[in-house]
């Protein structure tokens, strides 16, 4: 509850600040108001609220994924120096949007009312769709933008339908309302209420990209600038998670047999998609946008197969993606920032392209290392934390007895692994006659650290246990 | 067809009303879509939505059917008039379409649609009908709206200030002029 | 406590190892780095000898020494899954500490001499020290999710290691070649540990096997288990028809060929059925596929053997045919045979390709054996220890592969005597072509460029004192097991107690009398000397020297006649059926298998370039599949009944 009231003053603060002549303040001030708000977001830790007449849940799953989300934006905003360079950026507008569609993504971890998530799914998206479009001078993100907004209005309308119709079927927007309608039916369950429930999935599926309505993904997340793109790939897809396990887990756990089968088709197209089409990428970025695709394949596994061990699969895993994830965009910022500068004077292969890597490892040990470890994490390799996420996904499935789903899930995984070590063998086995990459030392204890909780949670996943 | 019109005959001044405003709604719903010059779209548009508007009062809902004109009808589509006389389009700039294209869409678009019909005709998709002995007829005034924004529904409807104010940051720093740009 | 310590210390010391040198490999000097590895791996064996002192010990004094666990950490608790970072430590893992460890720091020693010149020396001591610590897991870990972890780091650490001259396209090519094969075998592994979870709701070893001891023989749920780690085996240990990767594997140093693709890791397959021989005894269907994957495996490699002319190759096909008389001796339930030619094969082959590695230095990375021959002279260290080695693996006593070799075909030939008479044929077929290798290797004329002739050198000190070491072990680890109720099946039998409970036929005591195990002990190794003479003719006394693959016979001009005839005879009758089915095997093995892999690689691909073309960038598109999904799931949900 309290992030949600101190992000909203904290972003209007920004954008006041932006006012400054001097723009070096605005980054110290963005850090420093994540963190206060991660640090007020515990202060109801092991207690359970409702808040506002019942429209926003305080409980320890929540304050666990609104955990995630802040510290994700803490190092997506951390990694946001270049911003200062570049004389069209605007900085001021741009941290104050990033704080407050975090609003918009804790009302989608905590809502408890189908109007909170509406407006939490909104506020999110529109500062995503003007964040895609930010750098204004590019086609591409102009493009990406406006496809972004047209697809997103798309499924925006599809989600209201579907509420309206579960309204109508169950007369209560409070997930608590729907839930006592659904597991108690004194007559049979209306079929509004199943169509409802199938369109309100479709709007959340859309959000975090699942096949088949993944298609704007790669083209925005290719389009957008980097850092909003590794900003999107976390903490969007992680507040998405946190809805639709609500609302799976709450309201519609009652008529699991109902949807699971969806669910489960679903979970394996978007596996096979996001998998396979990402085999034949030559842009990193681009590879990374079907990547997440992919990861949210692995995600819902643990939907489809919802039961005990779920919620702690869910949190492990958007944990464990999103900080591999920043590490990975982090890189390739500085790497595609390097190769940008050359390829002016010289002219080369694309900057965001796998060759782009080459021979980085041996530049820069750190950044080499640093990206290497989050491909295995993502890769699902042992001894990073991806492998406990994959692994405690694949059990959710043994405990329900899903067995295909799992082998799809095992194979995928296996040509995931064909294009995560492109990256490495091109980092550590091939010749790039480049010269070193400075990193700024903020930069440094980012990647730092991300790395370190990749290994840390890699060899002792137990650590988040007993959290929640 | 005799058990149609049966049901026709029976129906209420409102049940006119309403055939009447749904046929309307429709067909100027089809024409915004189906229009090639952008400013009739537009304009039927402002129809369906005065159309919509007609549907509010009709299930009580004054103050909904008052904004839905005055801000949709009224604001934002004379907003969405102007830029496109502003911006000039022209027919030509129009994306063309193959028939296979569009024969796809409406075969897609009206099975959907066919679906949904068959789906909420079932007896199972049933509401249950309107109780004249619970029915307030007070519950879409303003008043009512309004305590009950204020008081149950208040920290949405604070946060959606947040909505709004992302959208203006939004549009004011993706519109702003920059140095290099060229003027108008 | 003090066992949970020196556990937790065996697989540290190479990860310190590593560490130092992973991140330092820059800053350390070269010979600083090698003694680094070297003495880490070497402290892991000394604190497994004293481990090993101490379980002995205390099995004396306790009659029922049970397993050994140390548990470090709770890691994860899923549901009701339990799973501790935890060492389990018996009989088993002993073993296998004690040779992984123990050639693993031969190999370490031996890898100083032979990288000093390599610019990556200490990123390549580093990886070792790596694949050290993944392997030690692997034997150490008490539960089937720590094999995994070490199972896959080890296909890692053996995927950077192939890769690790990686200016050659083929090398990297070989590299991915292994690893996918590798992921496949481990996909099968995996869905295997998953269904175990789901079976017994544990993955610990001890609790596992518990539970399974009340299981009826044959039961269909043990069957896929079991063939679904037999999968991950396969890959693992180069079993047919995951197997083509072994020797295109080759491409990475030697040293590394010795350790990671003939020592250490193409044996865990073989562990891992060990260590579950429990699930494997009770369910006989799959040992008998097994045998018959093993017995085709170790005849179709050994006879691709017959014709490799590069040195590495031929190990390595000799390699994948030992394996397969491994898993031959598991298929009829011979678990401590099968272990017992796991340590000695360590031992000889270990040898055999380091003694290559120091003809190939010798010859400045020359691996033709085609321009090769007379190295006896100029390599004397090197010949007599690849002479011990040589011996050792075609199976001629008193060295260690015989008495290996032996028991695993004394025990098939209780079980089935065709089984018996192709392995003797296999055995044939090695000791022929090992001999086929040492002859055109050191003897007969050198067959080199000048240049070559002159750099001739001994290898330095740190690459002959393990060739020795190895030549030893090679010679005398044989005493480990003599025939007739050795020191390791004592040792090993309570590792069997549960197979012995749920199948007390498949251990009931040897029924061939003595005189019959002679009997066949000498078959073996008269066959064995037999093929060994045949090459001896073959290609000393007449010298012949396989031909070139684009000029005519480099046959000396000397050759008389009347012998060119006997040769041609020799060549019509023996030489070109064998040939004949090499190639056919070469040819169903390589391109058959390797299409099928490129196959799906290929469908991958194709799939990938058909989805891509999906995302053409139109909105109107996008929309479009985004309402037909609506509807097929609307109509699936509603309109289907499913």
């Amino acid at each position: 509850m309290f992030p949600i009231v101190l992000l909203s003053v904290f972003g209007i603060l920004l954008l006041f600040l932006g006012f400054l002549k001097s723009r070096a303040i605005l980054l110290p001030a963005a850090l420093l108001f994540l963190l206060v708000s991660l640090a007020v977001n515990f202060i109801d830790w092991n207690k359970t609220y409702l808040y506002f007449n019942g429209m926003l849940l305080s409980d320890n799953l929540s304050m666990v994924f609104t955990a995630i989300v802040l510290g994700s934006a803490f190092m997506v905003v951390a990694l946001s120096g270049s911003f200062m360079e570049d004389e069209s950026a605007q900085p001021a507008e741009y941290y104050g949007i990033l704080l407050f569609s975090l609003v918009g993504a804790l009302m989608m971890i905590g809502f408890e009312n189908l109007i909170m998530l509406f407006v939490g799914v909104e506020i999110l998206s529109v500062a995503m769709y003007v964040l895609t479009g930010s750098d204004k001078r590019n086609l591409r993100s102009n493009e990406a933008a406006l496809k972004y907004f047209l697809m997103g209005a798309f499924t925006t309308g599809i989600m209201l339908f579907g509420m309206a119709l579960l309204y109508g079927a169950t007369g209560s927007f409070t997930l608590g309302g729907i839930r006592a309608y659904a597991v108690n039916p004194q007559v049979g369950l209306s079929l509004l209420f199943y169509v409802g429930l199938l369109m309100l999935l479709i709007g959340l599926l859309f959000k975090v990209s699942a096949a088949p309505f993944h298609f704007w993904t790669p083209d925005v997340y290719d389009g957008a600038p980097t850092l909003f793109t590794a900003f999107m790939s976390t903490v969007v897809k992680t507040a998405g998670f946190a809805a639709l396990f609500r609302l799976l887990s709450i309201s519609f756990s009652g008529v699991y047999t109902f949807w699971w089968t969806i669910l489960a088709i679903i979970t394996t197209l978007t596996l096979v998609a996001g998998n396979i089409t990402a085999v034949y990428q030559n842009s990193f970025k681009r590879m990374m946008a079907y990547s997440s695709i992919s990861h949210a394949g692995y995600l819902l596994i643990g939907l489809a197969a919802l039961g005990q061990q779920t919620k702690q699969a869910i949190v492990f895993y958007s944990l464990a993606y999103s900080v591999a994830t920043i590490a990975a965009f982090g890189v390739l910022l500085l790497v595609a920032r390097q190769r940008n500068a050359e390829t002016i004077t010289s002219g080369g292969s694309s900057s965001e392209s796998f060759d782009a890597f080459n021979g980085l490892a041996r530049q820069n040990p750190l950044l080499g290392f640093a990206m290497a470890v989050s491909m295995l994490s993502l890769a699902g390799i042992p001894l990073t934390a991806g492998f406990w996420g994959k692994f405690y996904m694949f059990s959710t499935a043994v405990e329900r007895g899903q067995i295909w789903l799992l082998v799809v899930a095992v194979l995928m995984s296996a040509v995931g692994i064909y294009y995560y070590f492109r990256v490495i063998i091109a980092m550590y086995f091939r010749e790039g006659a480049t010269a070193p990459i400075r990193v700024a030392p903020f930069y440094r204890y980012v990647l730092v650290v991300a790395t370190l909780l990749t290994i840390g949670l890699g060899i002792a996943p137990g650590l988040l246990e007993g959290l929640f | 067809m005799s058990e149609f019109l049966n049901q026709f005959k029976q129906l209420t001044a409102t049940g006119y009303l309403f055939w009447v405003l749904a046929i309307l709604a429709l067909l100027s719903a089809v024409w915004v879509v189906t229009a090639r010059n952008p400013i009739h779209s537009v304009l039927a548009l402002i129809a369906t939505f005065f159309c919509l508007s007609g549907h509010y009062i009709l299930l009580n809902a004054q103050f909904l059917a008052a904004v839905n004109i005055i801000v949709y009808a009224g604001a934002i589509m004379v907003l969405f008039l102007f830029t496109i006389m502003f911006l000039n389009l022209r027919r030509e700039d129009e994306e063309s379409k193959t028939n296979l294209t569009k024969m796809a869409a409406v075969v897609v678009g009206g099975l959907l649609m066919v679906m949904l019909i068959t789906i909420f005709r079932a007896k199972s998709a049933q509401v249950p009908t309107f109780n004249p002995v619970s029915f307030d007829s007070r519950t879409g005034l303003v008043e009512n709206l309004g305590s009950i924004l204020y008081s149950d529904y208040i920290l949405p409807f604070e946060l959606a200030s947040v909505l709004f104010l992302v959208a203006m940051v939004g549009a004011v720093m993706l519109g702003k002029r920059e140095a290099g740009d060229r003027h108008f | 406590m003090q066992t949970d310590l020196l556990c937790a210390l065996i697989p540290l010391f190479p990860l310190i190892g590593f560490i130092i040198n992973g991140f330092g490999f820059r800053r350390i000097p070269k010979s600083l780095a090698g003694a680094i590895a070297t003495v880490a791996v070497l402290a892991s064996f000394l604190t497994s000898c004293f481990l090993f002192g101490a379980f002995l010990g205390n099995a004396n004094l306790t009659s029922t020494a049970g397993p050994l666990k140390a548990v470090l950490f709770d890691w994860i608790s899923v549901g009701d899954l339990d799973i501790s970072f935890s060492f389990q430590i018996d009989q088993l893992s002993l073993l296998m500490l004690l040779v992984v460890t123990g050639v693993g720091s031969l190999i370490h020693l031996y890898s100083i001499g032979y990288m000093k010149h390599d610019e990556g020396f200490g990123k390549f001591m580093a990886f070792l020290n790596l694949f050290v610590f993944f392997m030690l897991l692997l034997v150490m870990g008490s539960n089937y999710v720590i094999m995994f972890i070490g199972w896959e780091g080890v296909g890692l650490c053996s995927y950077l290691l192939i890769g690790f001259w990686n200016t050659n396209t083929n090398y990297n090519n070989a590299a991915r070649k292994a690893f996918v094969m590798n992921r496949i075998g481990d996909l099968g592994f995996l869905l295997g540990i998953f269904w175990i979870i789901n079976l017994f709701g544990t993955t610990e070893y001890t609790d596992v096997f518990k539970q399974a001891t009340s299981l009826a023989i044959g039961d269909p749920e043990i069957l896929a288990i079991t063939l679904l780690l037999f999968v991950g085996a396969m890959g693992k240990s180069a079993q047919i028809p995951l197997y083509t990767w072994l020797p295109d594997a080759m491409a990475g140093p030697t040293p590394v060929s010795a350790l990671i693709h003939a020592a250490t890791m193409v044996t865990a397959g073989i562990y891992m059925v060990v260590r579950s021989n429990v699930l494997y005894t009770l369910s006989p269907l799959t040992l008998e596929i097994i045998g018959g994957i093993a017995i085709a495996t170790a005849l179709l490699a050994a006879s691709i053997g017959l014709l490799q002319n590069d040195i590495k190759k031929v190990l390595a096909y000799s390699t994948v045919s030992q394996l397969g008389y491994m898993f031959l001796g598991l298929s009829v339930t011979a678990y401590t045979a099968g272990m017992f030619h796991v340590i000695t094969h360590a031992f000889f082959k270990a040898l055999l390709f380091l003694g290559a590695g120091s003809v190939i230095h010798a010859m400045s990375d020359e691996q033709d054996i085609r321009n090769m021959g007379g190295l006896r002279k100029s390599l004397p260290v090197t010949f007599i220890t690849f002479l011990i080695g040589t011996i050792a693996i075609s199976g001629l006593p008193p060295f260690a592969g015989f008495f290996s070799k032996d028991e695993i075909l004394a025990h098939v030939f209780e079980h089935n005597k065709v089984l018996w008479a192709l392995g003797v044929l296999g055995s044939a077929l090695t000791s022929f072509y090992m001999f086929r290798l040492l002859f055109l290797t050191f003897f007969g004329e050198f067959r080199g460029t000048e240049e070559q002739r002159h750099h001739l050198h001994e290898s330095p000190a740190t690459m002959t004192a393990p060739l020795v070491f190895l030549a030893i072990l090679s010679a005398a680890g044989g005493v480990l097991n003599l025939p007739g109720g050795g020191w390791l099946s004592d040792f090993m039998a309570p590792l069997f107690e549960g197979s012995r409970q749920v199948n007390p036929e498949a251990f009931a005591e040897s029924t061939i009398d003595h005189s019959t195990e002679y009997i066949l002990m000498a078959v073996s190794a008269g066959v064995a000397l037999i093929s060994g003479i045949i090459a001896y003719v073959m290609y000393v006394s007449r010298g012949a020297v396989p031909a070139p693959e684009t000029t005519e016979r480099s046959m000396p001009e000397q050759v008389v006649y009347n012998k060119y005839y006997v040769d041609e005879f020799y060549e019509a009758i023996i030489v070109r059926p064998i040939r004949g089915l090499g190639d056919a095997l070469y040819s169903f093995g390589e391109f058959i298998i390797d299409g099928v892999v490129n196959g799906v690689a290929w469908l991958v691909r194709a799939g990938s370039n058909q989805l891509r073309l999906l995302q053409n960038g139109s909105i109107g598109f996008y929309v479009f599949a985004m309402v037909l999904s609506i509807v097929a799931i609307i109509a699936l949900r509603f309109f289907v009944r499913f």
